[in-house]
């Protein structure tokens, strides 16, 4: 378990300011914030590097505010990996180890080398690995202790796309098979969809939402967070009421106003409001829109198509407003999507999440 | 196929060159007027052989007592950040631009019997001044700060984060100095230490004011230059030449591999 409480860290003129989070024993936590935001001093706090000012860090529900880093049973890894250049790679994974015999050592290293896909590189000198090589030893290095909590540093950051996909592979299935409690910085919140049970988004030195993966990303609680993970387009405008509230929730369905669009939302609250408009919840069509009432339809154009293996980000101009949708890259076929095209637009009132 | 040489390029050569042989015509014509015999003659010299010792000795003295206490300054300079940091960097650095005399004689007032601290160590049985005590201090007075400046540089070529891991991974502070920093700066630090013997070998300034005997090998080279003239002093400061030259050699072998690729 990780447990930190209203952590306040000041260096220079950058502070991170009444941090609080946990991370039940056995869970994956992720902070995610902009570079600047404080993510990597947030972890080095927890390390033990950096002084608290105020807050208290528990670990393992012991209270470590102020132990020594070595005390605090913990594997970091940082996102330049930070090997020992003066040693072999099989001496860097076995660092760590204490207190047990040479052959218990070396039964450890041979352990990790083998779930890490390390074994024909012992022997050698660290510089000449890969980005993906050395990661792996990097975090065999800092498994090799056994610590029960692990900080990762953006350990995706500095390699190339299929290293990373293999990488976050291999990490989510460790963090299972060991029950290690994690925590990780990143700045991709698609590491957080696919790792995490846990999301904290930093700006500023501050947790400006947290919750599972999935709640920040369908319900950013400010523009920042829905522009900063991409939720998806976010509108300027005004909501007006043209229903009663419903008296148990205090709901309301209403039209929300932007530039040239108009939308039937349900709102909370009337008068000045951002809409998010996340790309899967556009539906695109030729013709009627299918499924069920109450839908917003209108027509746009598409104006620019980005093809990934299995999607396609479609790009629509809806009278000045530009609106960005995602369909299966079959859909875009069928569709025959192509820029210049004008095509059918819905979107469910309940869809629109308005901040 | 090769550019016809410019105004500019052969006058940049032919400086360069200049001041090259500037430097090295010097060495090379002392080294050549010592003939093998004089040479030979000079090592049998018991006078020489002593005071060459007493300068090697004292040298190295002076050197581990840099690395002792230059070693740990060097290492809260490259590390620690605190008010005042670039003043003590200063002070440190001082006795580079102070002329060795001046050196000797701050020397003198400092640990001289009239100081309070000179006269406390005489007290304690340790007398400065006209002793080998004074040699020594003369020596850590204008090696020091090449040694802690050298070691300074090593210490932070090596990242932070190297400790912070090691930390991590169970070093205590110490432990994470002793298997991570120092194995990856200990080259740069011995260059220092080098570099900081060959320069108390060559003092002459401040020894000369502290304690003129028992002579060391530059004082020698003097004393026999103003008693006896040019011929008596050549073989004594060829030996000390081909010294220096050795340390030197020694100094480019353990130069980090990144300084020299520059």
């Amino acid at each position: 378990m990780i447990r930190l409480e209203g952590v306040t860290i000041r260096i220079g003129r950058f502070a991170l300011q009444d941090i609080s989070l946990e991370i039940p024993a056995g869970g994956y936590g992720l902070v995610i914030g902009p570079t600047g935001s404080g993510k990597t001093t947030l972890l080095e706090a927890i390390a033990g590097h950096t002084a608290l000012r105020a807050g208290r860090i528990l670990l393992r529900e012991r209270e470590v505010s102020r132990a020594a880093p070595e005390e605090r049973g913990i594997g970091f890894v940082y996102q330049h990996y930070h090997l020992f250049p003066h040693l072999s790679v099989a001496e860097n994974i076995g660092y760590g180890i204490r207190g047990t015999s040479e052959e218990g050592s070396a039964k450890r290293v041979q352990e990790l080398a083998e779930q890490l896909r390390l074994t024909t590189l012992l022997e050698r000198g660290v510089l000449g690995l890969s980005g993906g090589e050395q990661q792996r030893v990097a975090l065999a290095r800092a498994l090799a202790p056994r610590p029960t909590i692990l900080l990762l540093d953006e350990p995706f950051a500095a390699v190339d796309p299929a290293t990373r996909r293999s990488l976050r592979r291999e990490l989510r299935d460790l963090h299972e098979r060991e029950g290690i409690t994690t925590l990780q910085v990143t700045h991709d919140f698609e590491d957080a969809m696919r790792l995490g049970d846990v999301v904290a988004v930093l700006a500023d030195g501050r947790i400006v939402q947290s919750g599972s993966p999935e709640s920040v990303f369908r319900f950013p609680s400010s523009v920042f967070v829905a522009e900063f993970i991409g939720t998806g387009t976010v509108l300027r405008g005004t909501v007006e009421r043209s229903s009663e509230p419903d008296p148990a929730t205090g709901r309301f369905a209403g039209v929300f106003r932007a530039a040239s669009l108009e939308l039937e939302v349900v709102a909370e609250r009337e008068g000045n409001a951002y809409a998010v408009l996340r790309p899967a919840d556009l539906l695109l069509s030729r013709g009627t829109a299918p499924g069920p009432a109450p839908r917003n339809r209108f027509t746009a154009v598409v104006t620019r198509l980005e093809r990934e293996s299995a999607v396609a980000h479609v790009y629509l101009d809806v009278r000045g407003t530009t609106l960005l949708a995602t369909v299966m890259s079959s859909t875009a076929e069928e569709l025959g999507l192509a820029p210049g095209q004008p095509i059918g637009v819905a979107i469910k009132a309940t869809a629109i999440h308005l901040i | 196929m090769r550019t016809r040489p410019t105004v500019w390029s052969l006058t940049l050569w032919l400086l360069a060159a200049l001041l090259v042989l500037f430097v090295a015509g010097p060495l090379l014509r002392l080294l050549l007027h010592s003939s093998p015999a004089s040479l030979g003659a000079a090592l049998r010299d018991r006078e020489l052989v002593a005071s060459i010792s007493l300068t090697v000795i004292a040298a190295s003295a002076a050197t581990a007592l840099s690395l002792v206490l230059g070693v740990p300054l060097a290492y809260v300079l490259a590390r620690a950040q605190f008010r005042g940091r670039r003043i003590i960097e200063g002070i440190v650095e001082l006795p580079v631009v102070v002329p060795h005399p001046v050196a000797g004689i701050a020397l003198l007032l400092f640990l001289g019997r009239q100081s309070p601290l000179g006269t406390t160590l005489a007290r304690l049985g340790l007398e400065v001044v006209n002793h080998v005590p004074g040699i020594i201090a003369g020596m850590l007075f204008v090696s020091a700060p090449l040694v802690v400046s050298a070691a300074r540089e090593a210490f932070r070529s090596v990242d932070p984060k190297l400790e912070r891991v090691a930390r991590t991974l169970g070093d205590s502070g110490w432990s994470a100095f002793r298997r991570v920093t120092l194995p990856l700066a200990g080259r740069g630090v011995l260059a220092g230490a080098v570099l900081g013997w060959a320069r108390s070998v060559s003092e002459f300034g401040s020894i000369v004011i502290l304690t003129y005997n028992p002579k060391v090998a530059s004082i020698l080279i003097y004393d026999r230059f103003t008693l006896f003239g040019l011929p008596a002093a050549i073989p004594a400061a060829a030996v000390l030449l081909i010294l220096a030259l050795g340390v030197f050699l020694l100094v480019q072998l353990l130069a980090p591999e990144r300084s020299r690729a520059r």
